[in-house]
């Protein structure tokens, strides 16, 4: 066990599997020289070489395009975006070459890719570079969503990601690169795909959040115990595919849920965590689900506004409280 | 012009109805007497045939529907008439959902089904207000681009946003903030429903007679066969929630362990009284009962019967019978009635004797064929006898008329008659109402004594047990003989100990020189 960062953590696990594996390459903006926009990849391109560690033009349609090809003949890409924001420049080389080409090759051709990048609201980046991609991706059948909330599943879920035969988009944030945690060492240490952690247990309440927004969870989580309140928190981890069943055996326990995230109310992954709820565990529930989201607005630069159009823990202190009719 | 059918009195002592099913669907002709649904009350599925002729425009009560008198079950009228009004007048869940899209249905409708119906439109109602919003914001956050003023618009449009907020969140029913926007009944444009917002009130019951529970509190009656009428809902709208639940339940979970309650004070928390059968099974784990929800009837019994025994001062005379004389009575009854007509011929049952030889008892002794008011003794000049009659889902009491002036034969065919159709379900009510005296014989069980509970407004019952072959004193001599021991419940308040037994006497003279049964 080592205590690292998160990003100390994503580079960990890229660079453990880049050794195990000399198929695996790290592409992307300022990935080598510049050791990574956000220092995630520092010290690779040393490590690594400018074969391996490829910095790239402003053309992330070209790269990803590029990479998806690398992948179908063989190699193992990590294809790293500076925000998942500037994935939309390369979003139809993802929607319909990486997530369609099994499929329409009749299980022929597997496209071995990771996508990664940070996630959703940082600083003051403004209403461009502030989304929450992983419910446009989500949606999509043929891809793979994960959001881990702390280093030790950022490493454990990035090789499994890595080692995945099919695309991963791999959904870091911003805001959580310098948190610390404990990590494992051990290089074969991963964590699945599909697979819910419940980080707070309790009785009253359940929340399901991910990413970013587990941090906030357990921040309300705090508050509603000093109101005698016991909030249980889930950290769904991977998105697609979705661990409901950790999700429906906490709801039989609490008969409420609150469902906490980036991203606007309408539609995308909140509301499906809501459907499965109702559907499943219908007869479980004292209350309707609500949804803690960002406001349905593009992101306001200013910085009062931006902290009020994010969820904050008073909100999902609020929700929790109103399932509870409270 | 359409009219709101409303369920009407099917049977006297009826309060409410279950639609047990339709026979007509919507939109099919309906003449006059034409039968429109089968009814299960209290006593029996009645027919509900309509008084109007029409097309049936709208089932408001479906079947499985519990509904009190009075209230709509459905709307009669011309083929492709407007109904929006008179559904929503008429409070109905179904019909106002039925009505969406048209904007005026219901104008208050704290129902449950338009709520449901509502959902999704309250939801979309909310986006376009909330989109707006987002514009002007969007402009105000522009204007703060380009004006040093517009810092402070966009941070104003903060108090517009929040309530834009709040619409956002499905912070459904908060009740704090006045829930406006919350529930999402509120977002068909329903002005201030104010019975919708939180607040405790007596039972849950909407006007379709639909209970508001969340559904976790279903399931949990479901399995504990927990009856929510009546229990009191804090949820928006009166929603029954979980802990409605917990508080309606306490008091029956101290009533069923008093040995808990009994302990002292200072006891230790865990101990607890030792179960006296610890399930073979899982130790410390009950089995869970086999939940079997209460019929009209059951209702009716335990509501009837609760009623009597608690209201009306019981006492109980036993006599034992010799019972000889009437068993060769019968014998030979049936003995002549096979020679005369041969296989299939009727068979009469002590039953039916004693039946009679009560008719004619009570005609000798009327203060026990009499019945209490608070103003008067009523002593009948009818002699209606009311037979015990066990069916499927609990007893009927179908009523012998005039069991006095008929002969025994007719007394058999008519109880025969009766009892097949008690357990059909096909008896008509008046045929149940009205007895003057009650018999209820368990002797075909091996039973040879019990007491009946009184079938209220009746004075008496007379319980019979079996004729049973025992050793009697004839004379000097010990010999085989028949004994018939019956027990009779008084209401004190009409009938006397010494009234009681003079009957019985009366009773057992007859039933022991058994020809009056047959000439009189």
């Amino acid at each position: 066990m080592s205590v690292m960062r998160y990003r100390e953590a994503v580079r960990a696990a890229m660079t453990e599997e880049m050794e195990r594996d000399d198929r695996v390459y790290l592409i992307g903006e300022e990935v080598g020289h510049y050791q990574g926009a956000y220092k995630v990849t520092e010290g690779m391109l040393d490590k690594f070489g400018e074969k391996r560690v490829i910095d790239t033009p402003i053309t992330e349609s070209g790269f990803t395009g590029i990479s998806i090809g690398a992948a179908m003949v063989g190699l193992r890409p990590i294809v790293e975006y500076m925000t998942w924001n500037f994935s939309a420049v390369a979003f139809d080389q993802i929607l319909n070459n990486a997530a369609k080409l099994r499929q329409m090759s009749g299980g022929q051709v597997h496209v071995p890719i990771v996508f990664r990048a940070p996630n959703g609201s940082a600083k003051q980046v403004g209403s461009q570079h502030s989304h929450s991609m992983e419910h446009f991706y989500a949606h999509v059948p043929g891809l793979k969503v994960v959001a881990p909330a702390f280093p030790a599943d950022a490493k454990g879920l990035l090789k499994t990601a890595i080692r995945d035969d099919d695309p991963v988009l791999f959904m870091e944030s911003e805001t959580l690169y310098g948190i610390k945690g404990e990590v494992s060492d051990d290089p074969e240490l991963m964590v699945p795909f599909g697979v819910a952690n419940v980080v707070r247990e309790g009785t009253d309440v359940t929340i399901v959040s991910w990413s970013r927004m587990v941090h906030v969870s357990l921040e309300a989580a705090a508050a509603l115990e000093n109101e005698g309140i016991s909030a249980e928190v889930i950290d769904v981890r991977s998105l697609r595919p979705l661990d409901e069943e950790t999700i429906v055996r906490s709801v039989q326990k609490t008969h409420r849920a609150v469902v906490a995230y980036e991203g606007w109310p309408y539609g995308g992954v909140g509301a499906e965590i809501v459907d499965r709820i109702q559907r499943l565990a219908f007869d479980e529930l004292d209350a309707p689900v609500l949804r803690v989201t960002t406001l349905d607005y593009p992101m306001p630069y200013n910085a009062r506004l931006e902290a009020f159009v994010i969820p904050q823990s008073p909100r999902v202190v609020t929700a929790a409280k109103s399932v509870l009719y409270r | 012009m359409a009219k709101v059918l409303d369920l009407p009195k099917l049977s006297p002592t009826m309060e409410e109805g279950q639609i047990a099913k339709w026979h007509k669907n919507e939109g099919d002709a309906v003449g006059v007497d034409d039968l429109l649904a089968e009814v299960e009350t209290d006593k029996a599925t009645m027919e509900y045939r309509s008084f109007d002729k029409g097309t049936l425009l709208k089932i408001l009560a479906p079947a499985g529907a519990v509904v009190r008198l009075g209230e709509p079950v459905a709307i009669l009228g011309s083929p492709g008439e407007d109904i929006s009004g008179l559904a929503g007048g008429a409070g109905a869940g179904a019909a106002a959902g039925a009505a969406k899209g048209e904007g005026k249905a219901a104008p208050a409708a704290p129902v449950e089904q338009p709520a449901q119906g509502a959902e999704g439109k309250g939801e979309q109602a909310g986006e376009p207000a909330q989109g707006a919003e987002a514009k002007g914001n969007q402009a105000a956050l522009q204007a703060q681009g380009t004006e040093a003023k517009g810092n402070q618009a966009a941070l104003q449009a903060q108090g517009t946003e929040a309530k834009g907020n709040q619409a956002a969140l499905p912070a459904q029913g908060t009740g704090a903030k006045g829930g406006q926007a919350a529930e999402p009944a509120q977002g068909d444009g329903a002005e201030g429903s104010p019975d919708e917002e939180g607040g405790a009130q007596q039972g849950s019951v909407g006007p379709t007679g639909r209970i508001k529970a969340s559904p976790y509190v279903r399931k949990t009656a479901r399995d504990q066969g927990l009856d929510l009428t009546g229990v009191a809902g804090s949820g928006p709208g009166g929603r029954i929630i979980a802990r409605d639940l917990a508080n309606a339940a306490a008091p029956a979970a101290r009533a069923a362990s008093p040995a808990a309650t009994a302990q002292a004070p200072g006891s230790a928390p865990a101990a607890r009284a030792p179960s006296p059968t610890p399930s073979p099974s899982a130790p410390g784990v009950l089995a869970e009962p086999e939940v079997r929800p209460l019929s009209m009837m059951r209702k009716a019994i335990a509501r009837r019967l609760t009623e009597s025994k608690q209201t009306v001062p019981h006492f109980y005379l036993t006599i034992d019978v010799d019972a000889d004389a009437l068993h060769t009575l019968r014998e030979q009854i049936n003995a002549d009635a096979l020679a005369a007509l041969g296989e299939g011929a009727p068979k009469v049952s002590f039953n039916d004797l004693i039946v009679k030889a009560c008719a004619i008892g009570l005609r000798r002794v009327p203060e026990c064929n009499a019945q209490f008011t608070s103003d008067a003794l009523l002593i009948h000049r009818r002699v209606d006898i009311s037979v015990a009659v066990s069916v499927a889902e609990g007893l009927m009491t179908p009523v012998v008329r005039d069991a006095d002036t008929k002969s025994v034969l007719q007394i058999s065919a008519e109880v025969r008659d009766l009892a097949g159709r008690a357990k059909a379900k096909k008896l008509r009510p008046e045929e149940m109402q009205n007895g003057t005296f009650s018999i209820s014989n368990l002797g075909m069980f091996g039973i040879d004594e019990f007491a009946a509970v009184i079938n209220p407004p009746e004075g008496a019952i007379l319980a019979v047990g079996q004729v049973r072959r025992e050793p009697v004193i004839k004379g000097d001599a010990v010999v085989p003989g028949r004994k018939l021991a019956m027990t009779l419940s008084c209401d004190h308040r009409v009938i006397d100990g010494a009234v009681g037994a003079t009957f019985l006497r009366a009773l057992r003279q007859i039933l022991e020189h058994p020809t009056q049964i047959l000439v009189q």
